[in-house]
């Protein structure tokens, strides 16, 4: 019973980042590019998907969407809720707006 | 100057321009960033601001950038114009604009105050081009903060990760410009 709810909460992220994504690449794509971290030839496959494609790449119970920071210092900035929140969230968007780069090449 | 030949180039042109003068650009930065004549570009200026483009000099201090809050907030904006060169093959103009578009984002979300200006931003890119200044990897974090070219640069430590004493806090404003409510309540 568990384990089918897990695949369906799977499905639904699946879908909604797909969507996401396919959104933002029909919008601009040269931004979407930039925010997903994917490179041109992924955002053009996403692009030519149709609705019944995305649907049924969705409904796979594997996560279609990875973790993209996998610094502990982006994960310990972003999250910290200490009293200097503004500050490590500046530092945090700075490393992850330079990691989005590495991550492209 | 090129004159511009072709009606599809040109509507482009004027398009980034529109776009630059929204996000408060000058007059000069549209020069440079497009070849639509400087009347043209005033008569654009006019019919989106509704007033004629400020005179004066523009800010040219490289040391501006080395201060703390700016050198941040610079820092945060090459990070993104640097994603946006390598990433896509944006041209130099829309890469300022998307940059400086994903940096009003992300201060806004996080409720600061606009330190770069759209001028200083693009002030920020010619530095860098002329090799000026550049960007280093700070030792602690390794993100990339912007520095003079012929700094030392060996032992670099950010602002962020090595917060200076009184960062902040030359006046009560600027304090509060950084600093929440309730960081500056005494523990």
């Amino acid at each position: 019973m568990k384990a089918a709810h897990l695949i369906e909460q799977i499905r639904e992220a699946n879908l909604s980042y797909l969507l996401l994504a396919k959104q933002l690449i029909n919008e601009d794509k040269d931004e979407a590019i930039i925010r997903l971290g994917i490179d041109e030839n992924t955002a053009d496959l996403l692009s030519q998907l149709t609705t019944a494609q995305v649907l049924r790449m969705a409904s796979s119970e594997l996560p279609m969407c990875s973790v993209r920071f996998d610094d502990p210092q982006v994960w310990k900035l972003a999250s910290d809720q200490g009293k200097d929140r503004m500050i490590s969230g500046m530092h945090a968007s700075i490393l992850m707006a330079g990691r989005s780069v590495t991550l492209n090449n | 100057m090129a004159k511009l030949k072709s009606l599809v180039t040109e509507a482009e042109q004027i398009e980034l321009a529109s776009k630059l003068i929204r996000m408060d650009a000058r007059l000069q930065v549209l020069e440079s960033e497009t070849q639509l004549s400087r009347e043209r570009l005033i008569r654009l200026y006019k019919e989106i601001k509704l007033k004629s483009p400020p005179k004066g000099m523009l800010p040219f201090s490289t040391d501006w950038f080395m201060t703390w809050q700016p050198n941040i907030h610079g820092s945060l904006f090459m990070n993104f114009y640097d994603a946006c060169i390598k990433a896509t093959n944006m041209d130099d103009g829309t890469a300022l604009v998307q940059a400086y578009k994903m940096y009003r984002e992300q201060i806004a979300q996080l409720g600061l105050p606009e330190v770069l200006s759209m001028t200083r931003a693009w002030r920020l890119v010619k530095f860098v081009d002329a090799g000026m200044l550049t960007t280093t990897a700070c030792k602690c974090c390794s993100g990339r903060y912007v520095v003079h070219t012929y700094d030392l640069v060996n032992d670099y430590e950010c602002g962020l990760c090595k917060v200076p004493s009184r960062a902040g806090k030359t006046k009560q404003e600027a304090a509060s410009r950084f600093f929440n409510e309730e960081a500056l309540q005494p523990a």
